[in-house]
């Protein structure tokens, strides 16, 4: 059965891509993944070459025009070849961070940025968090203040994505600091900042999981930054900044319906062929029962995740207002980390010890999706937003 | 150049059963593809595009669904998709599909080449590609697994049984094409399916096209399938065990028994 939510053509790109993917993508891949803790350069050269980076730019800066539902199939196709997320976060993170720059910046930055980050020669992250702040962003440290013809930087920021990626490949992060000290969030600015300029000296993290991706901070040192990098109006990035988290959160949600939906088919077919006491696994309703939630729970963040991207998308067309967005992403982004885990540790579950060990498939997706109870927006924030537009009346009641 | 590549849609054949009761393949549920040969044809075809440049029309014959084939064919890079779709072309056998085929290609006008797919998977007769080639009056080289353009003349790659044979025929030509083990599909990239969209694509019905109506379809269709059904499930061998000696001892007292030996 087609699904009738996407179009002739959005289903004719999933096929493709879902065979170019499976064809790049080997054991070896995800081996390379683990032990060197990058992405193979051909997997780079191969994301590329079918216009997996930044697609939400337009073309006319080199972009495949995607709209956000377009963007969610390569974030869940991905999540099924790659259980560590590695490539999941270098294509989500500058796909919906370009977007901002496509959609705010000024025409000089997406002339001498945007054609460079599609083809996958510089990278584009977000920093907004820093050490003591992470969704109070009213208290970040960070600074800017214009200076001559431009503005120059201070700070430090820290559990950033893409430091290595940005420093040594090339390229920058759409940054959050505070330009109106007396106005909280209110007075925040957006801009770029590339990783590679005078005064930024950056730091390593080691997490858990998808290894492929650096993680890390940096020190922002009197760092001169030249005006046409400003995204937006000053003082206005905080209003700009939940654009790009939403998209990322919702692209988040196919992510976490891929990983979890992987990894149940995976566990099916060991339920199938194992057996105990003298019949299969899948045929103890111990193992149905538990099976039979998960599927439901996946299917329905995997079908939600593409609504809210869509009701994003309807937000651009003047369809749908900001509030639904904001509260329709947050709908996804708050379950699909939280069952993802949950049905990824069951289909570990299922297959014994062997669950338990690093060869296992299953515990690298386990790992992966867990950093996305925190990653583009905490569980937390998620239920604030949800429970604001709820309370304020201003929720998408689906009619 | 002018070219033509005939494609068609066809169940993916590694998972498709046939219901033991009716005798038909059980279609509900499978996921329709491009005829593998098909694309391989289509992307040689292109290659000889690229090469002496002009025009590659993709040709199929089908239910209206089949447009999804012609639509992937632009994607890849044909540059215009004819869909022949009429109930009147249903049930065809490889006489009838290859004359309706060959009058449609007919009605674009004189092809330099045309370049068919060896066989399609879902019936596996290898007979569309020569009986188009004979209805056009074309010279056919077949199991031809690498094409290319030298001097005005085609020359193509054959497999044979001892080697390989290289054969060379001066256009107009049809050619079918088997697909070398090493053999990797285009996939299309995002922007090049929505381009495949604004691509010329038409549609033609039986009374589009110039033909005897009596040769379509079923009517048209000397061959009847009266069955089709599923290999009898093979019974599981005798495994013998033991040290290599002792299997050995066991195979020559069966062989003999059985009279082999």
């Amino acid at each position: 059965m087609e699904d009738w939510f996407f179009t002739e053509e959005q289903r004719m790109f999933r096929e493709s891509l879902r065979e170019y993917l499976q064809h790049h993508f080997s054991l070896e891949v995800i081996e390379h993944i683990e032990e060197k803790r990058e992405i193979p350069k051909a997997i780079i050269e191969a994301m590329a070459e079918f216009e997996l980076f930044c697609p939400m730019v337009s073309e006319d800066y080199g972009g495949a025009g995607f709209d956000l539902v377009t963007a969610g199939i390569v974030g869940e196709e991905l999540a099924r070849v790659d259980p560590t997320g590695s490539t999941c976060v270098y294509y989500l993170v500058p796909a919906s961070w370009s977007r901002i720059i496509d959609l705010y910046g000024t025409e000089e930055a997406k002339q001498e940025l945007l054609p460079k980050m599609t083809k996958g020669e510089i990278f584009c992250g977000i920093a907004s968090t820093e050490a003591d702040t992470g969704s109070d962003l009213g208290n970040m440290i960070t600074t800017i203040k214009p200076d001559g013809d431009g503005y120059v930087v201070n700070g430090a920021k820290n559990y950033i994505s893409g430091v290595r990626e940005a420093s040594t490949l090339g390229g920058g992060h759409v940054t959050l600091a505070r330009q109106d000290l007396d106005a909280g969030v209110r007075g925040c600015t957006l801009f770029y900042l590339p990783l590679t300029a005078d005064g930024i000296e950056i730091s390593q993290d080691r997490e858990m999981g998808r290894e492929g991706m650096s993680t890390g901070g940096f020190r922002i040192d009197n760092v001169k930054i030249p005006k046409h990098y400003l995204i937006g109006e000053e003082n206005k990035g905080f209003y700009i900044i939940h654009e790009g988290y939403e998209a990322a959160r919702g692209i988040i949600a196919c992510v976490c319906a891929g990983a979890a939906l992987k990894a149940l088919e995976n566990a099916v077919a060991y339920m199938k062929e194992r057996k105990t006491f003298g019949q299969p696994l899948a045929r103890y309703q111990g193992m149905q029962f538990p099976l039979a939630e998960h599927w439901s729970k996946m299917m329905m963040v995997r079908d939600w995740g593409y609504k809210a991207l869509r009701i994003m998308d309807q937000e651009k067309q003047g369809k749908a207002t900001r509030f639904e967005s904001s509260q329709s992403i947050a709908m996804a982004k708050l379950w699909a980390p939280l069952w993802a885990f949950d049905a990824i540790n069951f289909s570990m579950q299922v297959q014994g010890a062997y669950g338990y060990s690093l060869e296992c498939t299953e515990q690298k997706a386990l790992r992966a999706v867990r950093s996305f109870g925190w990653a583009e927006g905490t569980s937390e924030v998620m239920r604030l937003i949800i429970a604001r537009e709820v309370l304020g009346g201003t929720a998408w009641k689906g009619y | 150049m002018k070219i033509v590549v005939c494609v068609k849609q066809v169940p993916d054949t590694t998972d498709v059963k046939v219901d033991p009761e009716k005798g038909t393949l059980i279609r509900e549920g499978i996921p329709s593809i491009i005829n593998p040969f098909d694309q391989f044809a289509l992307e040689e075809g292109l290659r000889i595009r690229e090469q002496t440049g002009g025009e590659l029309t993709v040709i199929s014959m089908g239910p209206p669904q089949a447009k999804s084939v012609i639509m992937l064919s632009l994607a890849i890079g044909a540059d215009r998709g004819v869909l022949l779709t009429d109930r009147a072309f249903a049930g065809a056998d490889t006489l009838a599909t290859s004359y309706t085929l060959a009058k449609a290609v007919e009605k674009m006008g004189e092809a330099d080449l045309v370049v068919c797919g060896l066989q399609a998977i879902d019936g596996d007769t290898a007979q569309v590609g020569p009986g188009l080639a004979t209805h056009l009056r074309l010279p056919q080289i077949t199991y031809a697994e690498h094409i290319e353009m030298v001097d005005g003349v085609l020359r193509a790659r054959r497999m044979i049984d001892d080697g390989t044979e290289i054969v060379e025929a001066k256009p107009p030509v049809l050619v079918t094409m088997t697909t070398p083990s090493d053999f990797v599909p285009t996939n299309p990239p995002f922007t090049k399916i929505m381009k495949a969209k604004k691509k010329p694509y038409e549609e033609w019905g039986a009374g589009d096209i110039d033909l005897d109506s009596s040769r379509l379809g079923l009517d048209g269709s000397p061959t009847w399938v009266e069955k089709v059904y599923p290999p009898p499930v093979r019974e599981a061998g005798e495994i013998l065990e033991g040290t290599s000696d002792e299997i050995v001892t066991q195979l020559i007292e069966i062989l003999k028994r059985e009279q082999f030996l």
